[in-house]
């Protein structure tokens, strides 16, 4: 198992990429604090089935990453539980409305920086202090190909492209801590996020990728978990494309 | 364990410098207390007295003597 005995914390737990993560995460031998907006009866059961399943522990945490307080407070509770941290996934994102980029206002981009970059961020700032106790650890921030090609909406490419940015900043940082910081660039995945598409987008994107579909969410999750395992000892600082073959 | 001892130790240990040295620290003057050591410092007091440092506090903790001051907004009386 890639992740046997660690303990990971993963945002954005409850749909898509987040969710299939956490699944695979557990069935890879991790412990999970599976971060998500609003309690939830169903999203918690799911949870439960998995820890059975797999033999691991998964807790749910609730957190509004647009607010900083409440980011604080849920690492408290993660801190509560004293037990070491060793991989984070910053998956947490949202997508705004698709504007041209002269009609996306500072508002909406602001809007979606919250999210994608500064709760980013702000995760990423208390998670690593978590593991510079341990001198070790792996953060896997989850980007998009939008964020190196620049083919998506203005506010949303440019967030994955600071996201990928602030990768390469913690990855030459905090390598001195035994800490490797890299970014998954998905590209069409099946996930909520991309089901607002239009069917003209959709088929304009399929139409590039070489195995003409789109990925499962597992699909991502996998190349994370490894990104996060100790099988990726040698890899930091790295943008890995997962795009079902974009040449 | 008084907090003294858990503060001095927290330095020690994350500094990698004797005790006896602790008081005297001031970040950027000593090797050991560079950007990454403090890190490793935040790190280790949050871990010792169970709390978690601002941003802000963590930019201004320069000396042994500052971080008493800082930790007294987190009720930690060394």
């Amino acid at each position: 198992m890639l992740l046997n005995g660690k303990n990971a914390l993963i945002t954005g737990a409850a749909r898509g990429i987040g969710a299939a993560a956490v699944e695979v995460f557990a069935r890879e031998g991790a412990n999970v604090w599976a971060f998500a907006r609003k309690p939830d009866e169903a999203f918690e059961a799911r949870l439960s089935e998995l820890a059975q399943r797999y033999g691991v522990w998964i807790k749910p945490v609730y957190c509004e990453l647009s607010d900083t307080a409440a980011i604080k407070e849920a690492f408290r509770q993660v801190m509560a539980d004293k037990q070491p941290l060793h991989v984070l996934m910053n998956n947490a994102g949202v997508m705004g409305e698709d504007r041209m980029f002269q009609m996306t206002s500072e508002a909406d981009m602001r809007r979606i920086f919250d999210v994608n970059f500064f709760a980013m961020v702000e995760v990423s700032r208390l998670a690593t202090r978590l593991m510079a106790r341990g001198k070790t650890g792996a953060v896997v921030n989850v980007a998009s190909i939008a964020g190196i090609d620049g083919d998506s909406r203005l506010d949303y490419s440019a967030s994955k492209a600071a996201v990928i940015a602030a990768t390469k900043k913690m990855a030459r940082e905090l390598i001195s801590l035994g800490i490797r910081a890299n970014a998954l660039a998905p590209g069409l995945t099946d996930t909520d996020l991309v089901s607002g598409l239009s069917e003209k987008v959709t088929e304009a994107q399929l139409a590039k990728i070489l195995m003409h579909r789109k990925a499962r969410p597992e699909e991502i999750a996998n190349v994370a978990a490894f990104l996060a395992s100790d099988m990726a000892s040698y890899v930091t600082g790295q943008v890995w494309r997962v795009d079902g073959g974009i040449l | 364990m008084t907090n003294l001892e858990k503060y001095v130790k927290a330095f020690a240990e994350a500094l990698e410098v004797p005790e006896n040295e602790v008081p005297a620290l001031k970040y950027g003057e000593s090797s050991q207390w560079d950007s990454v050591g403090h890190m490793t410092l935040i790190a280790a007091l949050e871990d010792a007295f169970g709390i978690m440092v601002d941003m802000d506090d963590i930019i201004d903790l320069s000396s042994f003597e500052k971080g008493k001051e800082i930790l007294r907004k987190y009720d930690v009386e060394i």
